[in-house]
């Protein structure tokens, strides 16, 4: 006689809801925390999916399988990371509801938006909005004028607030919609990443930058022009006290051309001089 | 003062995490750090003058001397996230105990020189640091591999949380670290030079120093983007143009 076995219940394969997406997108804004040159954000990447992993896969073996797919190598724009996210997300659930959708099917998709995510993400955020953002900041000290001049200077919280605001006004948005939008255009990477128009962005951010270092210059110089010469001793008497920031910044304008990336040595080396200079004349 | 290192701590804490987690939402600019720090740190109302004015000075200068252009794979390692509020703070912690030793007449300029270059001095030293915590991650990582074997997810999750709380510890241990060195360091070196540290010395080195910033805002904003010179004249002509009607409308 042969002894009833205990059926095995097939558990349902789960659809992902809005919820998981959010808890995605909210773990998203650690990816960088284990960040290493040989795998980047991988770490981070596999953390940020635990919720879609848990709630797709059931049984320790599969998800520690889904959990090591997302492992290794993976480097994008921490900002625009959800969306590929959001891809990966709808590839997982599509295989745990039986597409036959293999490992190198989702790293070939997670790769193929990744790098151009990279690519476009990086000079957009790192090299032209964030530092147009700090410029921003910049000019709200010389734009506003003290409300008080004897009491408490208020630029100190409207400063970094305009600098928050203009960077985050643009990477917010990408922030929030990515892993839902990802989600969404699973199907096209293509016209998801048109859509983005990171390029149009990074030119306008760019132009906005230059303009504004201009608009700074001019502020700095007439200030300066007229706090040099309060006594209206001639043009010559300006000049020689403006002498040593027209001389610093034009020194330091061709040395970063030779040496990029050597700001820090240069103002040390620069103030250094200046002290030798000082105790000389 | 242990309650102000604690406020540094936190702050730095905070900030470094935004770089480090990779929330990257710009609270991790000195600008920012200085500014916040500054408000933190208030020392009270016979300094309200100049209390607020350093750390706007000292954020600015090291906003504009620590933006690289370059790509993150090209930069330097340099830690601003935490430059700005070490430097505000020495800053002003150095304002409060050691202004009434030094017969200076320049006011606050002397403090955010002392407040920028303590920043640019913790940025490069923050840099190195930053090495080994990625180090540290690259154990880590080799961890995660091992509990995803076993199929462990609750014991990644904690592990990346340890690693995101490793970050906070860095930025807050680094920044408390910093601001008592910068602070003893001034404490021990600014008395003993009393007779050299006067108003048109440190005039003199805030000029090269505001100079050396723009030099690098202008290879940041101006240089670097295609057509930038074109656009900073324009950003230029216009600022004039409504600078002198606003000298001719003025009374």
């Amino acid at each position: 006689m042969i002894e009833p076995t205990e059926a095995v219940v097939p558990v349902p394969p789960r659809a992902l809801r809005p919820f998981d997406l959010a808890k995605v997108a909210s773990r998203a804004l650690y990816i960088q925390a284990l960040f290493s040159a040989e795998r980047q954000q991988g770490p981070g990447f596999a953390f940020a999916l635990l919720p879609v992993i848990r709630r797709v896969y059931s049984g320790a073996e599969e998800r520690g399988r889904a959990l090591a797919r997302h492992l290794g190598f993976f480097g994008t724009h921490p900002v625009l990371a959800g969306y590929v996210l959001g891809v990966t997300a709808r590839l997982e659930e599509r295989r745990s509801q039986g597409a036959p959708i293999d490992d190198a099917q989702i790293e070939q998709a997670k790769r193929a938006l990744a790098s151009p995510l990279a690519a476009l993400g990086d000079p957009l955020f790192w090299v032209t909005l964030r530092p147009l953002s700090g410029l921003v900041g910049i000019l709200g000290m010389a734009l506003l004028s003290l409300a008080d001049p004897l009491g408490p200077d208020l630029r100190v919280l409207v400063c970094p607030l305009l600098a928050l605001l203009t960077y985050n006004a643009v990477a917010l948005k990408f922030r929030l919609t990515g892993v839902a939008r990802g989600y969404a255009l699973a199907d096209e990477p293509g016209k998801l990443l048109q859509s983005l128009k990171l390029a149009e962005l990074k030119q306008f951010f760019e132009r906005a930058s230059a303009f504004a270092f201009g608009s700074l210059i001019v502020l700095t110089l007439w200030v300066l022009n007229g706090s040099a010469d309060p006594a209206g001793q001639g043009l010559s008497y300006a000049a020689s006290v403006l002498a040593p920031f027209v001389l610093g910044m034009t020194a330091t304008a061709l040395g970063l051309a030779r040496w990029p990336g050597r700001n820090v040595e240069i103002a040390l080396a620069a103030a250094l001089v200046a002290l030798v200079f000082s105790t000389r004349v | 003062m242990l309650s102000e290192i604690s406020r540094v701590a936190l702050l730095g804490g905070i900030l470094a995490l935004d770089r480090t987690a990779g929330w990257n939402l710009m609270l991790g600019q000195p600008l920012v750090g200085a500014c916040l720090a500054g408000a933190l740190l208030n020392p009270g109302p016979q300094w309200e003058l100049w209390a607020l004015r350093i750390p706007l000075g000292v954020g600015v200068l090291l906003q504009l001397l620590l933006t690289d252009p370059s790509l993150p794979a090209g930069q330097r390692p340099r830690d601003f996230a935490t430059a700005g509020v070490i430097g505000a703070s020495v800053a002003i912690l150095c304002l409060e105990r050691l202004h009434p030793l030094l017969s200076v007449t320049t006011g606050g300029i002397l403090w955010v020189l002392v407040g920028t270059f303590a920043g640019l001095l913790s940025s490069l030293v923050g840099g190195w640091m930053e090495i080994t915590l990625r180090s540290r991650n690259r154990l880590s990582a080799s961890r995660a591999d091992e509990l995803a074997k076993q199929g462990d997810l609750s014991g990644f999750e904690s592990l990346y949380w340890r690693g995101v709380f490793r970050g906070f510890l860095r930025g807050a241990t680094w920044s408390a670290v910093a601001t008592v060195a910068g602070v003893g360091a001034a404490a021990i070196i600014l008395p003993r030079l009393a007779r050299f540290v006067t108003g048109p010395r440190a005039g003199l080195i805030f000029a090269v120093v505001l100079g050396v910033a723009f030099g690098a805002g202008f290879h940041a904003h101006v240089r670097a983007p295609r057509h930038g010179l074109r656009w900073a004249a324009i950003g230029a002509i216009a600022t004039i143009v409504i600078l002198l009607r606003f000298q001719a409308v003025a009374p």
